[in-house]
């Protein structure tokens, strides 16, 4: 006898999961039906196939700047984000120090605090010390934000490697530096992909912090909000959200199936 | 933060004061906090039994069911919300259906069904859903299963197993779960403003529109913008047992 479920209890529960998940790709399924709808209105019935909105999106001028300015702003956080946790994860990893759990909790702090007072404080602090807003303040905060997740995802990879392999290293005479890059860094390369990966998404969907430090080149997610006020651009919005959803789900699966196999690989 | 402080008359604390005897922000913080705790209650309840079927029913695809649970999670939240938007509306895919199909004559559509508090908890129960699954997993994959099969040897049924056994050791994914929804929700400003209209109006809209262009207030939007963090902050120290992250805190 199985002594978690029952034979009905897993029926049960398999039908829930079944539902949830299609209470969960439903909108994503209606959004690509509709962008294929040759109407203005996305309603019932569908009256017909169309690719046209799809057209009138790729030729968008400001529609395709905004993605470019949040495709730059979104590399420039990540790797900002990535080698700032790869120094702070070995930190917390292999040294001891005084205030250990204090630095800890301070550099994963924006995982709990909500965006619009980060937003907020930030708009504060860059007008006090007198920046503009630009795609430069952007990048700070989108550093600041994905900081805590490369670090949630280097640590723990960190801490399966044998810190002995290092110690070897030493020991036969290599320098820090030399022991990161021929040792270190070829283990958690796994790890510092994906992080890099969670930072640039996370930076490209980014709204709350950036619509308070944005400049004049909008990013992605504000050009989004304001189209949405206007009807008629719903359709093309609609096609773009189909293209990014489409694009973001392939490679995060992608991304982590290859992390597996990677991590297989490289098992210790 | 520093500029809270040094309004136009020097160091004052009328904007604390005006904060603390306004029934409106407080009003408004209060409707927030009772929208975000039924969400975050919803969302677990939902989640658990999901986490459930992963973690110990023995199915062989574990990870990747796990994975397909959670991928929503990682594609653009702005445009899972506006594909609620599309859905809900007066002129929307529910409501059209329902006139297309005659279940409801056209020009007497739902209208409760976009801008009002429903929406708002629709949508963000949608959206934290995926997310919630994993620390309740988390916990229940590290449970030894072998308790079970002894409880289930000393004569308990599954119902006293799940009470006794599995219940209280999963509890702190539970509250961990519990609080990542509440802490991001309860400051939420992005889903109300596109699905809420005024009914679904939340603190955080408050606080965007006291620095917003219309009528500026930067000293009473800080304030507020503190309270919400003063708020959460007490709430991590308190729970932050169950919030470590394994490892990070070393």
């Amino acid at each position: 006898m199985d002594a978690a479920l029952s034979r009905n209890g897993r029926w049960a529960m398999r039908t829930f999961f079944a539902l949830v998940v299609v209470f969960l790709y439903a909108p994503i399924v209606i959004l690509l039906i509709f962008s294929f709808n040759n109407s203005q209105v996305p309603s019932f019935p569908l009256s017909g196939f169309t690719l046209h909105w799809y057209h009138q999106f790729l030729e968008n001028g400001s529609l395709r700047g905004a993605l470019e300015t949040s495709a730059i702003i979104a590399a420039v956080s990540s790797v900002g984000a990535v080698v700032l946790g790869i120094l702070a994860s070995i930190a917390l990893a292999r040294r001891r120090f005084r205030g250990k759990a204090i630095a800890s909790a301070f550099l994963l702090s924006p995982l709990v605090i909500p965006f619009v007072v980060f937003g907020v404080s930030l708009l504060l602090l860059f007008h006090s010390i007198g920046i503009q807003p630009s795609m430069f303040t952007v990048m700070i905060g989108h550093v600041v934000i994905s900081l805590p997740y490369a670090i949630l995802v280097l640590v723990p990879r960190l801490e399966q490697i044998d810190s002995s392999l290092e110690e070897a290293a030493y020991d036969l005479g290599a320098s820090s530096l030399q022991t990161f890059r021929r040792i270190t860094f070829p283990l958690i390369l796994p790890a510092i992909a994906s992080a890099f990966l969670i930072a640039f998404t996370t930076s490209f969907d980014e709204y709350a912090v950036a619509s308070f430090v944005v400049g004049t080149r909008v990013t992605f997610p504000i050009y989004l909000y304001s189209a949405l006020r206007f009807p008629d651009q719903l359709p093309q919005v609609i096609a773009v959200a189909v293209v990014v959803l489409t694009v973001s789900l392939v490679v995060v699966v992608a991304a982590e199936l290859g992390r597996r196999s990677a991590e297989r690989r490289l098992a210790l | 933060m520093l500029a809270l402080f040094s309004g136009p008359h020097g160091f004052t604390l009328s904007a604390w004061h005006d904060f603390f005897h306004s029934s409106i922000y407080l009003g408004l913080f209060w409707k927030s906090v009772k929208m975000s705790l039924i969400v975050s209650a919803l969302v677990v309840l939902a989640a658990y039994p999901l986490a459930y079927y992963l973690a110990l029913s023995g199915t062989k695809r574990k990870y990747v069911l796990l994975l397909v649970l959670i991928a929503p999670f990682l594609t653009s939240y702005l445009l899972r919300v506006l594909a609620w938007k599309v859905i809900l509306g007066d002129e929307g895919v529910i409501n059209s259906f329902l006139f297309w199909t005659g279940l409801r004559s056209s020009g007497h559509p739902i209208s409760a069904l976009l801008y009002s508090r429903f929406a708002v908890m629709l949508v963000l129960g949608y959206v934290w859903l995926p997310f919630v699954a994993l620390p309740i997993f988390v916990s229940l994959e590290s449970l030894d299963t072998r308790l079970l099969e002894a409880a289930s040897d000393l004569g308990a049924s599954r119902l006293q197993a799940f009470r006794r056994i599995t219940l209280p050791l999963s509890f702190p994914g539970v509250v961990a779960a519990f609080l990542f929804v509440f802490i991001p929700t309860v400051g939420e400003f992005i889903t109300p403003s596109l699905v809420g209209g005024t009914s679904g109006y939340m603190y955080g809209n408050q606080i965007v529109d006291l620095f917003g262009t219309g009528f500026p207030d930067w000293e009473t939007g800080s304030v507020l913008a503190l309270f919400l963090l003063g708020v959460i902050a007490a709430l991590t120290a308190v729970f932050s047992r169950f919030l470590q992250v394994r490892g990070a805190t070393g």
